[in-house]
């Protein structure tokens, strides 16, 4: 389990991970969560509801509504860190 | 569970779909009805698998030992509602008789641009929402479906109304509920089907029937994370062109405690499932839920 160590994840990836693993009540630790996995299907499992509170707490914290008609929701929900750039680039919290 | 029935092969083809939908729409009605009989027979002797299902149902609700003629009349139901959906996608609304009850709990919330969960089923007919009037209300109303099941019989009956495709929200993908909230915020109505688990949908057990059984979680945690309420419908087919059609308001709104999530979507989900019982015991053959609806994956 060694690539999967904390080290893997930047401190906004960290702190994200932390974010939905309260939010969704998983049963990971955040650092377990590891950056380039699938967040959906495979890898973590989430499905469309959990998508659904990612994008609502993420606009709580962030100020970044996530839309469906948004073309690039495929790259965005593909990873931790897709997930987190896409936060980085909207968020208009600092 | 979730995934046998979508695993079940669509029986028909295209050619036997066109021929229906040409003598339903250019010949009549009746002569098409007429034609119900030999195919719903050849389904009672031939479609083991959905008789199966049918049977585990029957046997639940009506106590007793199913006969052919019960099994018929499952399949009979179940065509005539495909065969009207011909006549409503073709706006021939005027072939039905309905008896509406209750719809005003819905406009009253759709006028005031409420957002609204409209919870369904696969008892009876839900494409016969689609003549009660409910489109004409400016609102946006959107089902969230599987479109892979019956590929064949959507692209026949999408010809007849092309714009039946942009109602539906396609399940299974991340995005499928964001869009559900952007339709909710709008004051739209988001149509789903409480008894059948979507692909990969997390499943709730309930008492159904005095069984255990396997239902969506879906509906209750949308309603409870948006806050928004949750109007029950049923569809009933009644006999030709004859639908009962019901309205009910489930909840105002859904309170799960995030911390008891997995109880408190029980609890609401065994709430519906009671409803659902109710309306099954109304109208048995009305269900089209052909596969074994308390089995389990193991």
């Amino acid at each position: 389990m060694e690539e999967h160590s904390l080290s893997d994840q930047s401190p906004f990836e960290t702190e994200i991970a932390q974010l939905l693993v309260t939010t969704l009540n998983l049963k990971v630790e955040p650092g377990e969560i590891p950056p380039l996995d699938p967040l959906f299907g495979e890898g973590l499992g989430l499905d469309s509801i959990d998508a659904l509170e990612i994008a609502l707490v993420i606009h709580q914290h962030y100020g970044y509504k996530l839309r469906s008609d948004d073309p690039d929701n495929t790259t965005i929900f593909a990873s931790l860190r897709s997930l987190c750039e896409a936060v980085q680039k909207n968020r208009t919290t600092t | 569970m979730s995934k046998r029935w979508l695993a079940q092969r669509e029986r028909g083809n295209r050619w036997a779909y066109q021929f229906m939908l040409w003598v339903a729409l250019r010949i009549g009605r009746k002569t098409a009805r007429a034609l119900l009989y030999p195919i719903c027979t050849y389904y009672v002797l031939f479609s083991w698998n959905a008789s199966k299902g049918i049977k585990a149902f029957l046997r639940r609700v009506l106590q007793r030992r199913v006969t052919l003629k019960d099994l018929f009349s499952q399949y009979h139901a179940f065509a005539s509602t495909l065969l009207d959906r011909t006549f409503i996608l073709a706006n021939r609304r005027d072939e039905f008789d309905l008896n509406i009850r209750d719809l005003d709990i819905l406009l009253d919330r759709v006028d005031r641009k409420q957002g609204c969960i409209l919870l369904g089923s696969h008892l009876g007919s839900f494409d016969i929402l689609r003549a009660t009037g409910l489109a004409t209300r400016n609102a946006p109303i959107k089902l969230l479906m599987h479109q892979e099941n019956a590929p064949i019989l959507n692209e026949v009956l999408g010809k007849l109304d092309p714009t039946m495709l942009d109602c539906i929200i396609p399940v299974g993908e991340p995005d499928t509920m964001l869009r559900a909230k952007e339709c909710l915020d709008a004051g739209g109505l988001v149509g789903m089907l409480g008894d059948r688990p979507l692909k990969d949908e997390k499943v709730v057990f309930c008492n159904f029937l005095g069984h255990s059984a396997q239902f969506p979680s879906g509906p209750m945690l949308l309603a409870s994370i948006l806050k928004v309420p949750v109007v029950l419908f049923f569809c009933l087919y009644r006999g030709d062109g004859q639908y009962d059609i019901y309205f009910e308001l489930f909840a105002e709104a859904i309170t799960i405690p995030r911390d008891n999530r997995a109880q408190g979507l029980q609890e609401w989900t065994q709430r519906y499932a009671l409803r659902l019982e109710t309306y099954c015991q109304m109208a048995p053959n009305n269900w089209f839920n052909f596969y074994d609806f308390w089995e389990t994956d193991k």
